[in-house]
């Protein structure tokens, strides 16, 4: 017996069994069976395999039973062998030399009288993934290429991957490839078939990159003799298969009509299949035939709409939630064919949020003339929802809904139930969609303002819905009677008052009012100025100022810049391009669907090219991702700053001190006849910024303004001989590939100033500090105390370009810098710029 | 392409790996799973499709065990779920029943298992019938069998007849003493009654299951009544699509033993058996609750395993409920179940009592939806009537059965 085990850290439960003894007890047992020959020998070989395997899935190593094992494994007993063979495969790997002995026993249960026996062996054979053992597998492989059962056949052919991927000039030299080409086109068995298929898919795809007969190969399954030969035994495929074959006819482009038609003819019955998979990959084939043919296109919807919406309600919760997001992307692409089944999209009461999220912009995409009376009804019930994520996102979709169509009468009384609910989250929901709902028809200022005006600010508390109330007091201060004494006693509660959106604001709220009434609001006007002048906040106390010196120049040119006469605005801008629409609807039926974003904006480093740093990235991007699923508004916002893909550009465009998203629509169109009052104030402030007052904001409106400040300011006191291109521009893709390319040809550490350390909170003041000295960011990524970053830059009047990496420790304030460049004599210039550069970072 | 799948117990422990291909991923991503999982608002929990910082997880629960698969290419992600349920299904068959005991005592065949289902990440035989040819399942008759004859192999000697016939989904040749065919219509009717008590939707989401031990390989063929009902159908792939197309008739040769037929809808339904109708009034921090159900539409059989439950919103502090008939249950979570079991006949059981609201608030505002259960044996709701099952090719004589059963599927009333 032995003693009880000690408890062994390795053990992630205290109830198993584990420990050095346990072991060293098990190797006793195996040696003492090794050899015998006695009746039942194999009963309690089983139960030994079973204890070694047990200890193995729990996570305990035994690895040092390796040699044991293997004596052990001369049996006939079927099931040990498989025990073996799992045993084998799983420590081979580690134990390359102990994995020889197994050759041997393997090669001849190869060559067994059972099939079965021949192909688990060969299974194992090849999962053995030992280098320096693939001499052995040649011979094997290619008998069980041209064994007589299907089985060991199909194992085989997945033989021959495996190889390929342990060494594939074996595998090429072994002339595998064009075994296995032969018998897909020839074997009777499908199974076989498709593993060609899929094997050969693999192979000539990494082939491809350095064979040019191998990318022809891969380029020829797309052709019509081999489509053909595999849609017409499509029926006699597994169902697995039957998706491969798919996948590869969604990428064949048919000659003329009638053999589209044809196609779609064939495949009509999968679109009944029981398997989800299967009538997914038919309507990814069936769509990317038609693309051509508008109106068959559009049949081609009415047709897969009605399996996938059983497939959606007869599933479980997770092929439903997958279908879903693929009937999402449809929905948004073509609204009007799914109006008619919006009760589909209806939400269930336990339901998780991911799937309400999604039928809630179904709902919103699919409402039209004749359905919108239900689905704003069946909306509003959701108001009232326990989960308030969702009862937010359901008012946001009434107040969407409304901006959409042209009969609002019934949405406007509903949203105006939704301000007397004297539910926080409702009243602020409701509040920002009758603003938005106001600068869309003017004409139901009325209505809106009777309700408004009844609530009070005191009891709105979220900046956004604050933001709203202040715009309308300020908008429609000469209908509501009290709003002079409303925006006064905010203005009074200044200080309170932390969402700088807010107060900027009510800035903006009280100079309206102040047109309108001038009388009442004198006094609060003075104090809002005040106020805003003394403002921390840069924004509010340039607005501030500006609105100041706007009054002092000329009252009545303040007011034509404060108080213009407003246009409805037509469109709202969309947040999810249709390029990126687009982009997804060519993956259909992939990850890509499911995340709403193409996948050039998810995958990682293996199927991008591979770098260094692209660890760092996908880490980013998944940040991005895994927080909030679906919301695309959100989404594409959130990749936006957290990808750090080009920052460059994105930063161009974007202001950095605006944080209110009400507004972003029609900015920026620079022309002077602005939509709204809004963006020209913002245009007006951000050139107060340029004239120097804002350092940090100011630089990158420079560029909006086509000022070319940053050149000066990287030319400080003794202006090094190199000049930089202040407008570099270069994508992540010729990144990669330079810095794989180019040696490393400067490799430096700095120290960093203190203060850079205490501005380097946040990244992306670096980042814009950088790019003032016309060093761009491409790429960034890490957490305290280590962060990491690639940039680069390019010569003035020069295409040569200088590539940076640099590891920022805040703890020691030391930086390393790798530099690589095209033009290496220049690189040492270039380096003392760069440490120049940083250097001023966070300095005053 | 899947690389890997782990099975994981309701604790998070990892029950059993399976390493599909070269790259080697490691065990660490299930305690990211996890601790991912965990942090997650209760509503995400279960969210199929996860991005990991390096790897792309799907995952499938089922009765406490969450089957997690990995990969780290773009691949369509129906089929790993798809799979995944397959893997659920196929194991829960084998050891009549998920949970954690079951598979650490059957692990090897669990391994087996998934040794034959997939191969390099690629899905290879998942039909239940010829999985069952390769290995033998560990019934207590194969256990029986072994005392018996000292054999006690769980695989079988010879291989599957049928991986090279052309009816992949049935087993080469099956001998019965009694040819019997059953086939059940199972529904499931999903409603939602609004505020106004209007019935906004109702469908049926129905399946006909056969049952079949038939000697040789038969050929069936079943037909409806009235097939125009049905909106939309899938198939078991035995279903030959051309009679179908044509004349609405199912024509199949059945794997052995049981399986799932078809699948249908049926839309737009008019009515409920059964009404539920709650009425809330609230006033200066209580809320009176009367909750009526009685049978609408009589449907002829007899309604039971009535059943209403409901969660108390947060803002309710103490709730007191009885009933007229049947019990009711409030748990600690606030979840509220009044089970009614069988409707009577005479008077229609109704609940009620007051909810007492937290201080301060004056009216509910948030509202509760109330979830109904029930069961109607012998009756298919949509009307789908079976009309008549042949037998062609085998001149066997052989017995037929039908059922039918309709249960709630996702019934709620809002109030």
């Amino acid at each position: 017996m032995a003693p009880p085990p000690p408890q062994s850290n390795r053990s992630p439960s205290p109830s198993q069994p584990s420990g050095k003894s346990e072991v060293s007890d098990l190797k006793l047992q195996l040696r003492q069976l090794a050899g015998s020959r006695a009746p039942g020998t194999d009963d309690s070989k089983r139960d030994l395999f079973k204890k070694v395997i047990s200890n193995m899935t729990i996570g305990i190593d035994v690895s040092s039973l390796f040699g044991e094992m293997v004596m052990c494994s001369a049996t006939s007993d079927i099931v040990l062998k498989k025990m073996c063979y799992l045993y084998v495969g799983n420590y081979a790997k580690v134990n390359p030399d102990l994995a020889l002995l197994t050759i041997n026993f393997l090669q001849r249960d190869c060559k067994d009288q059972d099939p079965m026996i021949r192909g688990l062996a060969l299974r194992s054979l090849c999962s053995l993934r030992v280098a320096n053992l693939v001499e052995y597998l040649v011979g094997p492989l290619g008998s069980g290429l041209k064994d007589n059962n299907s089985y060991v056949r199909t194992v085989a052919v997945i033989g021959v991957l495996k190889l390929y991927h342990i060494s594939a000039t074996t595998c090429i030299d072994a002339d595998f490839p064009e075994t296995l080409k032969h018998l897909m086109l020839n074997d009777q068995d499908t199974q076989v078939v498709a593993n060609c298929l899929s094997a050969l898919q693999e192979i000539w795809t990494l082939e491809s990159t350095t064979s040019e007969e191998a990318a022809r190969e891969r380029e020829n399954l797309h052709s019509k003799p081999y489509v053909y030969y595999f849609l017409n035994r499509i029926k006699e495929f597994s169902e697995w298969a039957q998706c491969l074959v798919m996948e590869l006819v969604a990428k064949y482009i048919p000659s003329d009509n009638s053999e589209i038609f044809d196609i779609m003819n064939l495949l009509e019955d999968r679109l009944q299949h029981a398997n989800g998979a299967v009538v997914l990959a038919t309507t990814k084939v069936f769509l990317h035939l038609t693309l051509s043919m508008a109106d068959v296109h559009q049949q081609v919807y009415e047709r897969i709409k009605a399996p996938l919406l059983t497939q959606v309600s007869s599933g479980s919760p997770e092929q439903s939630y997958a279908i879903l997001s693929h009937l999402h992307l449809l929905v948004m692409r073509a609204p009007y064919i799914f109006s008619s089944d919006y009760k589909h999209f209806y939400c269930q009461y336990n339901e998780p949020s991911y799937v309400k999220k999604l039928k809630l912009e179904m709902l919103t995409a699919v409402a039209n003339e004749s359905n919108t009376y239900e689905i704003v009804t069946e909306l509003c019930e959701y108001a009232a929802n326990v989960d308030i994520p969702i009862a937010r996102e359901s008012i946001r979709a009434v107040g969407k809904i409304a901006l959409q169509q042209y009969d609002v009468n019934a949405i406007v009384d509903r949203l105006l139930q939704f301000l007397e609910m004297e539910k926080d989250y409702v009243t602020s929901e409701a509040l920002v969609l009758v603003k938005d709902l106001l600068r869309k028809y003017p004409q139901w200022s009325q209505d809106c303002i009777a309700v408004v005006g009844n609530i009070s600010s005191n009891n709105v508390q979220e900046p956004k819905a604050k933001a709203a109330l202040i715009w309308m007091l300020g908008e429609y201060s000469q209908d509501m009677h009290d709003a002079p004494y409303v925006l006064e006693s905010l203005v009074e509660n200044w200080d309170e008052e932390h969402s700088a959106e807010v107060r900027l604001h009510l800035l903006t709220a009280v100079m309206k009012c102040f047109f309108k009434r001038p009388p009442e609001t004198q006094k609060a006007l003075g104090a809002a100025l005040a106020a805003g002048l003394a403002d921390f906040h840069q924004d509010v106390h340039d607005r501030a100022l500006f609105y100041y010196r706007l009054l002092q120049y000329n009252v009545s040119v303040a007011e034509s810049v404060v108080n213009p006469p407003k246009q409805a605005v037509s469109v709202f801008a969309d947040t999810q391009s249709s390029e990126v629409k687009d982009r997804i609807f060519d993956e259909f039926n992939s990850l890509s669907v499911v995340y709403q974003k193409p996948s050039y904006m998810f995958t990682d480093k293996e199927h991008r090219g591979t770098l260094e740093f692209s660890d760092e990235l996908g880490n980013l991007s998944i940040n991005a991702e895994t927080g909030d699923s679906v919301v695309p508004a959100q989404r594409v916002e959130e990749n936006d700053k957290d990808l750090l893909l080009s920052t460059t550009e994105k930063d161009d465009v974007r202001d950095p001190g605006s944080n209110g998203s009400a507004y972003n629509a029609p900015s920026y169109n620079g022309s002077v006849p602005s939509a709204t009052s809004q963006p020209l104030a913002d245009l007006a402030f951000s050139s107060t910024g340029a004239t120097g007052q804002a350092p940090a904001p100011g630089l990158a409106i420079d560029d909006l303004l086509g000022l070319d400040f940053s050149v000066g300011t990287a030319t400080t006191p003794s202006p090094p001989p190199l000049t930089l291109n202040p407008k570099a521009v270069l994508d992540p893709g010729t990144f990669q590939q330079k810095w794989r390319q180019l040696p490393i040809s400067l490799s430096e550490e700095y120290s960093l100033s203190p203060l850079g350390i205490a501005s380097l909170v946040t990244p992306n003041a670096l980042l814009r500090h950088m790019q003032s000295h016309s060093i761009q960011c491409i790429a960034s990524g890490g957490q305290s105390p280590n962060f990491k970053f690639f940039f680069f830059a390019q010569k003035a009047e020069e295409a040569s370009i200088y590539l940076v990496e640099c590891i920022i420790n805040t703890s020691s304030a030391k930086s390393q810098i790798k530099i690589k460049a095209d033009d290496q004599s220049s690189s040492q210039a270039f380096s003392t710029l760069f440490q120049s550069a940083l250097s001023k970072f966070g300095l005053p | 392409m899947l690389q890997c799948i782990f099975l994981l117990s309701d604790s998070g422990e990892v029950i059993l790996e399976k390493q599909l291909t070269g790259h080697r991923v490691d065990r660490s991503i299930c305690n990211w799973f996890w601790d991912h999982t965990n942090s997650q608002p209760n509503s995400y929990k279960q969210q199929p499709v996860i991005a990991s910082p390096t790897h792309y997880l799907f995952q499938v629960c089922r009765e406490g065990i969450t089957f997690l698969a990995c990969t780290q290419v773009e691949m369509p992600p129906l089929m790993a779920i798809e799979f995944l349920c397959r893997v659920a299904d196929v194991i829960n068959g084998y050891l009549g029943g998920l949970n954690e005991d079951s598979i650490k005592d059957n692990f090897v065949i669990v391994y087996e298992l998934l040794d034959e289902m997939i191969d390099n990440g690629f899905p290879l035989t998942t039909e239940p019938n010829i999985l069952q040819e390769m290995i033998a399942p560990p019934n207590i008759v194969s256990k029986v069998l072994s005392v018996v004859t000292g054999n006690s192999s769980n695989v079988s000697d010879t291989l599957p007849g049928s991986t090279a016939s052309c009816v992949p989904w049935r087993t080469a040749d099956p001998k019965y003493a009694n040819n019997e065919v059953y086939v059940d219509l199972v529904e499931q009717m999903d409603a939602t009654i609004n505020r106004d008590g209007v019935l906004v939707k109702c469908e049926i989401n129905g399946e006909v299951q056969v049952n079949s031990h038939i000697t040789g390989l038969p050929d069936l063929t079943l037909s409806f009544a009235n097939p125009s009902i049905l909106d939309d159908v899938r198939f078991h792939p035995c279903v030959r699509f051309r009679p179908w197309e044509s004349n609405q008739i199912l024509s199949f040769v059945p794997p052995d033993g049981q399986f799932k037929l078809m699948n249908y809808r049926v839309r737009k339904l008019k009515s409920t058996p059964i009404y539920v109708k709650p009425q809330l009034t609230s006033d200066g921090g209580i809320c009176r609750l009367n909750v009526m159900v009685g049978m609408r539409n009589d449907p002829g059989k007899t309604v039971d395993s009535v059943n209403v439950q409901f969660q108390l919103p947060p803002c309710i502090l103490s709730a007191d409920l009885t009933s007229t008939h049947g019990t009711v249950n409030i748990l600690s979570n606030k979840t509220c179940t009044w089970s009614i079991g069988r409707i009577p006949k005479d008077k229609a059981p109704s609940m009620s009592g007051t909810l007492v609201l937290e201080t301060g608030l004056e009216r509910l505002h948030v509202f509760p939806t109330f979830q109904v259960d029930f069961r109607i044996m012998g009756v298919a709701l949509s009307g789908l009537q079976i009309d008549k099952l042949d037998l062609k090719t085998v001149p066997y004589r052989f017995y037929k059965g039908f059922r039918a059963l309709t249960r709630a599927g996702e019934f709620e009333v809002r109030s």
